[in-house]
């Protein structure tokens, strides 16, 4: 007794967290077994083993970690369930979207271009830069820049869905890329061996799956997958008129040298082709985003048309005659004749939000979610979405913020669903064991009866049956529910035989003896012994439930999307070329879901241990 | 004996029927009228009231109206359907599946074949490997191999089989190429004889290898616990004091008894195999098996079906505890089950 006063004396001068420490991975010394019996609950030996194994305690702090992160980095991590885009499928992990090149900055910026989750640069030496997510597919590589284009003098960049157009200083067009819909299949008369000298282009776009080309002499060109975009010209009409273009996702609007917008194709499908009253006349420039054109007119001011779908045309007060305006997929970013810049549209990935140092501005290249602002030191300047830390998945949506937002999902229903199991198996437990005879009988046939039940083929008609009706949260619970429910039995029975051998000891005859009430008796007598020993099935039970529901996601018949958890999320993965080519969909959720797992089981069986009286050697 | 086989098997039929009863309420929560099938494409065609008229005839006639206790007992074969037959489960009559457009009982054969094959192929190649290493691990125990297969083990049986058979195909059909990531045959193919055999099983592999390592983690672990608890008893002290052969020692006197905690969860993993794995396995392989049956009917909620694949299930499930208990006798002819 003394030695153990001293030790608590010690221990009061000791600061807090080195004493949490301390306990936590140093446990107090050895005591006899007589000292440790006077000394010691059994909670606390049980306490006591468990921290004594160092793999348990490391997958404790690892699975509370996990559990912290799930339920703390949603509250950052917003998750917009509504959120795709398909531009943004398949992105691979990793933040290199606005990374640009070094030398590009120091030679001086001549253009830059902004693809599909990658850009493209010239600088004033005439050399060219491909950055970000260039690598299509498993062959084709944007960065992969032909010989001629690396040996030509490049002064202009434009970059489509999966192709990129480059022209060099004596009017040659080169394009690469994805060529399987004709995207880099020059007309005849522009192709560098055959082109005659008066055939000199002045002005390149490159859109989804289409190009446009404006010459010196005011002719336009298109070429690309004429099924998905409207790219006809009508060149009897328009030939040597055109000045530049407008490219949106599915068509193209011409600028005419008379300062008008036309539609330059035969029939209009789209509502950016059918041309305001404001743009017939005294049009300066003209730019497209997705779904809409802006054009800049001759006094400065500007206006939108076509579909806007994010505020596109929602256009701030100006305090300055616009310069040059540039449009990204559903942002407008324009240049002031000050050098400030303003920006207005989707915001989704703070593409509309310039930061607030970003001033004295010369150049101003926009497109998807990048912006990139050029000030008159040539220094560059970028906002807008960098990347995605996990990539994303098949419809465009982040993995990272699914991953999050997915576990803490996955946590919420395995805890409830074991709540609800504890609540049901104890009570039963407690009440067949304590009065035995029919009750007994009758509740542990309830229990085989569940138990032989198949647990996965009827989750999931339950799941299918109930779940039709309702809204996703109520169907949230109703899985919880449904867990619960079968996997109740196995406890059942623990709390049941830990009740036969309580309820003859002493201090329940004692509490008998005194009249207590016997719901008492069997609840905050008896219980909180046995509580300790069904720990260990509780902790195993809070992993089951978090694989049945991961299972039961997988199969279809668990939360139904596009709420994210793990098991859905990894149902995104079933097929192969996923698997093979997309390795960011599942590799992290299924390694954060794998680790959890294995985590838990590690803790149920150190307590398991722990609670084990052989295992301590005596 | 016979009388607790007796027992047991009443027991079986009444919890069978129990769950079915359930099953089939269950079912009928369902909002589905047949009666209202046929009837909606006359509902232009007739008055509104003579169309009440006789959408009331024909429910009464399809036997709707009744209780569900009645529609259940029918639908099992204990009562006279409508049209005066027994025709019910017990008659062999599973029900319709609307979207195969045939009766169930000439649905299911194929996969249940391929089911069968696949559980048990890969429940022979699981104990051929588990009990070995379950029984080496014990008597090793706590060595440095001992410990390397329980860490293994672990990871087996924490992840869940789905993780598996995504990583697996991973580095055994994207990166190693040795098996295909799915599917049953060489599409195309007209092998015969050894060679559809070989094709066979050559796509058979990968989900057999996924079930035996998720099968393979659990059972050695159980192996090792039930053959260290015989190990530690007093009788093997004995049995080595006396100077018997170590092979004897552990296999005549301490593995016949580990057999008994083994031998009930080797069916207890077997049954989740057969109803819980190969649903994801089949699904996962696009096997056509028992598990995608299920699934598929779920998916285009083809109820009756499901339902007659719910009563398998539930019969698989019950045949194997009561094979379970039996199997002690078998095991251990201590027990004795028949007072």
């Amino acid at each position: 007794m003394d030695n153990s006063k001293k030790n608590g004396s010690s221990e009061k001068k000791e600061f807090f967290l080195t004493r949490w420490v301390r306990r936590l991975f140093f446990p107090n010394k050895e005591m006899d077994i007589y000292t440790e019996e006077q000394m010691q609950s059994p909670v606390r030996v049980v306490i006591r083993n468990f921290f004594s194994k160092p793999i348990a305690v490391t997958a404790l702090i690892i699975f509370i970690l996990i559990a912290i992160f799930v339920f703390v980095a949603p509250n950052f991590v917003t998750l917009d369930l509504g959120d795709q885009d398909s531009t943004l499928v398949y992105v691979s992990p990793g933040y290199s979207m606005l990374k640009y090149p070094k030398e590009l900055e120091k030679n001086g910026v001549a253009d830059i271009a902004v693809g599909n989750n990658y850009s493209v640069g010239a600088d004033q030496l005439g050399n060219i830069y491909v950055w970000g997510k260039s690598k299509l597919t498993k062959v084709i590589d944007l960065s992969e820049i032909p010989e001629e284009v690396k040996n030509a003098k490049i002064v202009k960049v434009a970059a489509g869905a999966d192709h990129v157009l480059a022209l060099d200083d004596r009017g040659t067009v080169y394009a690469w890329g994805n060529n399987r819909l004709g995207q880099t299949r020059l007309p005849d008369e522009l192709k560098a061996n055959n082109r005659s000298h008066d055939v000199a282009i002045k002005e390149i776009y490159a859109s989804n799956q289409f190009s446009v080309v404006v010459t010196e002499d005011g002719r336009a060109f298109t070429w690309g997958n004429d099924n998905l975009a409207q790219i006809e010209y009508d060149a009897e009409r328009l030939d040597g008129h055109v000045v530049s273009a407008a490219v949106t996702n599915f068509t193209y609007v011409l600028l005419l040298d008379d300062g008008s917008v036309v539609n330059p194709c035969f029939t209009a499908k789209f509502t950016v082709q059918k041309i305001p009253e404001e743009a017939q006349s005294g049009v300066k420039a003209i730019v497209g985003t997705t779904n809409t054109v802006a054009a800049t007119k001759e006094d400065g001011t500007l206006f939108v048309w076509g579909a806007p779908t994010k505020g596109e045309n929602d256009i701030p007060t100006l305090t300055a005659p616009i310069k040059e305006v540039g449009g990204g997929r559903y942002h407008l970013t324009a240049l002031l004749e000050d050098g400030s810049v303003v920006s207005w549209g989707g915001n989704r990935y703070k593409q509309a939000e310039v930061p607030a140092d970003v001033g004295d501005v010369e150049k101003l290249f926009v497109g998807s979610f990048q912006n990139y602002a050029v000030d008159k030191d040539g220094n560059i300047r970028t906002w807008g979405l960098k990347g995605f830390l996990f990539g994303t998945d098949g419809l465009g949506r982040d993995v990272f913020a699914r991953l999050v937002n997915g576990g803490k999902m996955t946590m919420t229903i395995g805890a409830l669903s074991v709540v609800i199991e504890m609540i049901i198996g104890i009570i039963l437990g407690g009440v067949a064991g304590y009065f035995g005879g029919v009750v007994d009988m009758l509740i542990m046939r309830i229990a085989e009866i569940v138990s032989s039940m198949p647990f996965i083929p009827f989750a999931m008609i339950l799941s299918a049956v109930m779940g039709t009706r309702v809204s996703i949260e109520q169907r949230m619970y109703i899985i919880m529910v449904i867990l619960g429910i079968l996997s109740w039995p196995g406890l059942c029975r623990l709390v049941r035989a830990q009740m036969f051998a309580q309820r003859e000891m002493e201090y329940v005859v004692a509490a008998k003896a005194l009249g207590v009430k016997e719901s008492k008796i069997i609840f905050s007598h008896i219980i909180p012994n046995v509580m300790s020993v069904c720990l260990v099935s509780i902790t195993l039970a809070f992993g089951t439930s978090m694989l049945t529901e991961a299972s039961l996601s997988y199969l279809g018949f668990g939360v139904p999307l596009p709420t994210p958890t793990w098991g859905n999320m990894l149902d995104n993965a079933k097929n192969s070329i996923v698997i093979q080519n997309y390795w960011w969909n599942w590799v992290f959720v299924g390694a954060i879901f794998g680790v959890a797992c294995i985590c838990i089981n590690l803790i149920g069986d150190g307590l398991r241990d722990a609670l084990d009286p052989k295992a301590n050697g005596r | 004996m016979k009388k607790y086989l007796l027992k047991r098997i009443v027991y079986l039929v009444i919890v069978f029927f129990f769950v079915s009863l359930m099953m089939y309420a269950i079912y009928n929560l369902i909002p589905s009228d047949p009666a209202l099938v046929q009837m909606e494409p006359l509902r232009k065609s007739l008055k509104p009231d003579e169309w009440t008229r006789q959408y009331q005839e024909l429910r009464q006639k399809l036997g709707l109206n009744d209780p569900l206790i009645v529609r259940y007992a029918r639908w099992m074969g204990f009562a006279r359907d409508v049209d005066g037959t027994f025709n019910g489960m017990l008659q062999g009559n599973f029900g319709y599946s609307i979207s195969y457009k045939r009766n169930i009982t000439e649905i299911v054969g194929v996969p249940m074949q391929n089911s069968i094959i696949l559980n048990i192929l890969s429940t022979v190649i699981t104990l051929a490997i588990t009990i070995p290493l379950g029984i080496y691990c014990a008597v090793h125990a706590r060595k440095p191999v001992d410990s390397a297969i329980q860490a293994f083990t672990v990871v087996g049986y924490s992840l869940p089989t789905f993780l598996i058979a995504i990583l697996f195909i991973y580095i055994f059909a994207v990166l190693l190429g040795w098996f295909p990531a799915g599917g049953a045959k060489t599409p195309g193919s007209t092998f015969t004889g050894a060679m559809e055999f070989f094709d066979r099983m050559h796509y058979l592999a990968l989900p057999i290898l996924v079930l035996v390592f998720t099968g393979l983690a659990g059972m050695t672990r159980t192996v090792r616990a039930a053959m260290m608890d015989t190990l530690s008893q007093d009788y093997i002290r004995t049995a080595r004091a006396k100077g018997l052969k170590e092979k004897v020692v552990i296999y005549s006197h301490a593995w016949r008894n580990a057999l008994l905690p083994v031998s009930t969860s080797i069916m207890g993993w077997m049954i989740g195999v057969f109803t819980g794995g190969s649903l994801v396995i089949e699904n996962t392989f696009s096997l056509n098996g028992t598990g995608r049956l299920y699934w598929s009917a779920l998916t285009t909620t083809d109820y009756e079906l499901v339902l007659g694949m719910q009563m398998f299930y539930t019969l698989v499930s019950l045949i194997g505890v009561l094979l379970t208990d039996l199997s002690y006798t078998l095991v251990d002819p201590r027990v004795r089950i028949d007072k």
